[in-house]
This record gives structure tokens, C-alpha cells and sequence, in this order.
């Protein structure tokens, strides 16, 4: 068969292009027409050598059977070349990009593990304050707030010195006990800064309404 | 309501760096008593101590606030309706010392123009670690024109003696209410008050 026949001269073609100009395909072992099965994006610029020596055998082959090819043949190459330099700066492209991605990641490792080690305190500006979310004592009210809640505090601790006062002065006789009701009042010893409950069974033998109140914050506490 | 148990009520004011003893002073004063943990005052805290002078009873409530400059905000609006106010610092620390004029400053802005102003340098009884020369003290005070005492709430030093006579310095300023008999009395009787407590001082 003729067609055979090609195959068998394009395979000694081959080998002898192979042995005497390239002997770097017999090292790798490969064939350059494998570089067409390739995808394009994983293409180097040996492929495309591969690929330029592989159309020029072709080319080759075709004008030895006489057919006038040489506008082809030089517009070929133009394409090959251009093909060359794409790939070529794909290629550099790529790779640069590898390169900052790698660095990008090895600066994050960093980041992260100064912060982990060293609490962040130098990731924070000089007005800044740096809050650990995982801490109990973490700020977290307002100033504002802070201060409604003294306020508060201030207001009832005084609230608390005036009903002592004046417990005092109805206990002592001085005012008059205008009401029976402020009479089972006077049974509870004064509230004292330390002695506000009134002992269990004291609380048992009155019932009064200071009783019940005293009662019911024991069974609160 | 009851009846009043006391005929003027005086608004006290501390302030000072923190530690200088600001509460210690108070505590000594309205409890008689000392401790020396150290817990620092949250925002303002006040106590109440009710005192005779001149025949009268006078109420003192004595703001205690955080020297804490973060507290700074909440306890600038009490200096408002103080009427006398305790500048502390601490012998032992010569910035709460610089700090004075800072204080003096704030006086300034926030209190009342007429507001009797006293400096105390208190922790007299730590003289090893005395830094502010008593003699300092006194410059600034008479440069200022207000009172000045050394203090220990430690070893009750100066206390009491600083607080009335911050009080009678009020006291003389404070219009008489009612006029009746009586009045003539105090008033003179707190002038001559006002001389001794001077002469002392």
C-alpha cells in the first residue's frame, strides 16, 4: 500500500531527524507529534517546537511530491511564531503569578501566626484597643451606659440612707408613729449596712409586711 | 416625709491621679477606718457624714470619684454641683504632683466659680518615700490661693481636720435663710471660726 509506504518513510524521516538534529526527544523518549494531543493551556514552548518540527517534516513530505507549497509553508511559520511567543507569555505569566501567590500565602502564615503568638497588640493603631472576643472581662458597656448604671447606684444607695435615717428616728421615738402599721415596723431591728436580713426566726414570730419582704429576698438569694 | 435631720446640706468633691488615696481619705474620714488593698473606684462613688459645726448640722456628701483618666468623662459632670472640692496628690509620687495644675484645670472648666477649692498631699506618714518637699506643697497652694494640708488616711493625720475646715470655709460663705435671733450668733461665731481654722492651717 502506499500509504504505508508513507507512514514507514515518515517513521525513518523521523528517527534520523530525531538521532542527528534532536537527540533530545530520544532521551525523553517521546514522540514530538504527542505534543498535539496536549491541552493548550498545559502547552510549553518545546511543544511548540515539537509542533513546528512536525508540520515541517509534513511540509517537507509535501513538497517532495512536487506541489508548489511555499506561501503555506511561510505562513505557517508566521503562525507558529506567534504561537511560539503566545505560549511563551503565558507561560512567564503564569508563573510569575505562581510566584506572588506563594509569596501572598507565606506573608499570610506569617500574619497569622504573629498574631496568634503575640496577641495582635501590633496589628492595632496608637488610638486603638485591641478585644479579645474569647474574654470574659472584655470591655463591652458603654461609658454612657456606665454611667446611667452609677447614677443609679447613687441614687438608691442615698434613697437607702435617708429610710435608715428615718427608721432610725421612728425606732429612737422621736417621730411620731402616725400609722399601726408603722408599729410592726418597729419590731424589725434597724437595717444596718451589715445586718439587712433579719435572722430566721425573728422573721418567723412577726409577721409583718418587712417579714414577708426579708423572706422573700431570702428565698431570691 | 420625716422631718430634716440636719440644716445645710455641703457637696463635697475628691479628685486627684489615681491612687494618690482619694478614697482611703474618705473612708478614714466617714468610717474611721483603713485598708490598704487597693481597689480602684469605679466612675464616682459618694459617702455621707453628717458633722456639727457652729451649732449647726451640716450634711456633708462627699463625691469620691476614679481617677482613672477613662473615668474622665463621668466624673467631670459631678464637679458641677460640688461646692468644695479636695485636690489629692501623693507625697510618694511625683507625677500625681505635676499632675496638679491638670486638676486645677479641670476645676476650671467643670465647677462652679466659687467653689472652695483645698489640695492635699496625703501618705504623709511614708516619710523614707517622700518625693514633693511639704514646702512645694505649700507653693502651689499659696500660689493658687487655696488651703493645703498633708494628710495620712493611714495614720489618721490632717483627716478630720481637712474636711471641717473645708466645710467652714463653706459654711461662711453660705447665705443666711431665715433671719431670726439666732442667726447673729453663727454668724459671728463663724467668723471667728473661719480666723482660727486660717491661723491654723
Amino acid at each position: 500500500m502506499n500509504f504505508e509506504n508513507v507512514i514507514n518513510f515518515i517513521f525513518i524521516f523521523y528517527l534520523v531527524i530525531a538521532v542527528t538534529v534532536k537527540p533530545c526527544y530520544v532521551r525523553e523518549e517521546a514522540s514530538p507529534a504527542l505534543a498535539f494531543e496536549k491541552d493548550a493551556f498545559q502547552l510549553t514552548v518545546e511543544d511548540v517546537y515539537d509542533i513546528s518540527y512536525v508540520i515541517g517534516r509534513d511540509l517537507l513530505k509535501i513538497s517532495s511530491t512536487g506541489e508548489e507549497v511555499s506561501d503555506l509553508q511561510f505562513r505557517i511559520v508566521r503562525v507558529l511564531e506567534m504561537f511560539e511567543t503566545l505560549v511563551n507569555k503565558y507561560n512567564l505569566s503564569l508563573e510569575e503569578l505562581k510566584m506572588e501567590r506563594d509569596n501572598l500565602k507565606s506573608e499570610l502564615d506569617r500574619i497569622i501566626k504573629e498574631s496568634s503568638t503575640g496577641q495582635g497588640t501590633q496589628t492595632a493603631g496608637p488610638n486603638q484597643l485591641v478585644v479579645d472576643l474569647k474574654d470574659p472581662n472584655r470591655p463591652r458597656f458603654t461609658m454612657q451606659e456606665l454611667k446611667e448604671v452609677l447614677q443609679e447606684r447613687n441614687q438608691l444607695k442615698a434613697q437607702l440612707m435617708v429610710a435608715q435615717e428615718e427608721l432610725q428616728l421612728y425606732k429612737s421615738g422621736i417621730l411620731p408613729q402616725a400609722e399601726p402599721a408603722m408599729v410592726e415596723v418597729d419590731l424589725e431591728p434597724p437595717p444596718s449596712a451589715d445586718h439587712i436580713p433579719a435572722t430566721t426566726d425573728e422573721v418567723k414570730e412577726e409577721k409583718t409586711a418587712i417579714s414577708k419582704l426579708f423572706s422573700f429576698r431570702r428565698k431570691r438569694e | 416625709m420625716a422631718k430634716k435631720t440636719y440644716d445645710l446640706l455641703f457637696k463635697l468633691l475628691l479628685i486627684g491621679d489615681s491612687g494618690v488615696g482619694k478614697t482611703c481619705v474618705l473612708f478614714r474620714f466617714s468610717d474611721d477606718a483603713f485598708n490598704t488593698t487597693f481597689i480602684s473606684t469605679i466612675g464616682i462613688d459618694f459617702k455621707i457624714k453628717t458633722v456639727e459645726l457652729q451649732g449647726k448640722k451640716i450634711k456633708l456628701q462627699i463625691w469620691d470619684t476614679a481617677g482613672q483618666e477613662r473615668f474622665h468623662t463621668i466624673t467631670t459632670s459631678y464637679y458641677r454641683g460640688a461646692m468644695g472640692i479636695m485636690l489629692v496628690y501623693d507625697i510618694t509620687n511625683a507625677k500625681s504632683f505635676e499632675n496638679i495644675s491638670k486638676w486645677l484645670r479641670n476645676i476650671d472648666e467643670h465647677a462652679n466659680e466659687d467653689v472652695e477649692r483645698m489640695l492635699l498631699g496625703n501618705k504623709c506618714d511614708m516619710e523614707d518615700k517622700r518625693v514633693v518637699p511639704k514646702a512645694k506643697g505649700e507653693q502651689i497652694a499659696r500660689e493658687h490661693g487655696i488651703r493645703f494640708f498633708e494628710t495620712s488616711a493611714k495614720a489618721n493625720i490632717n483627716i478630720e481636720k481637712a474636711f471641717l475646715t473645708l466645710a467652714e470655709d463653706i459654711l461662711r460663705k453660705t447665705p443666711v435663710k431665715e433671719p431670726n435671733s439666732e442667726n447673729v450668733d453663727i454668724s459671728s461665731g463663724g467668723g471667728v471660726t473661719g480666723w482660727k481654722s486660717k491661723c491654723c492651717s
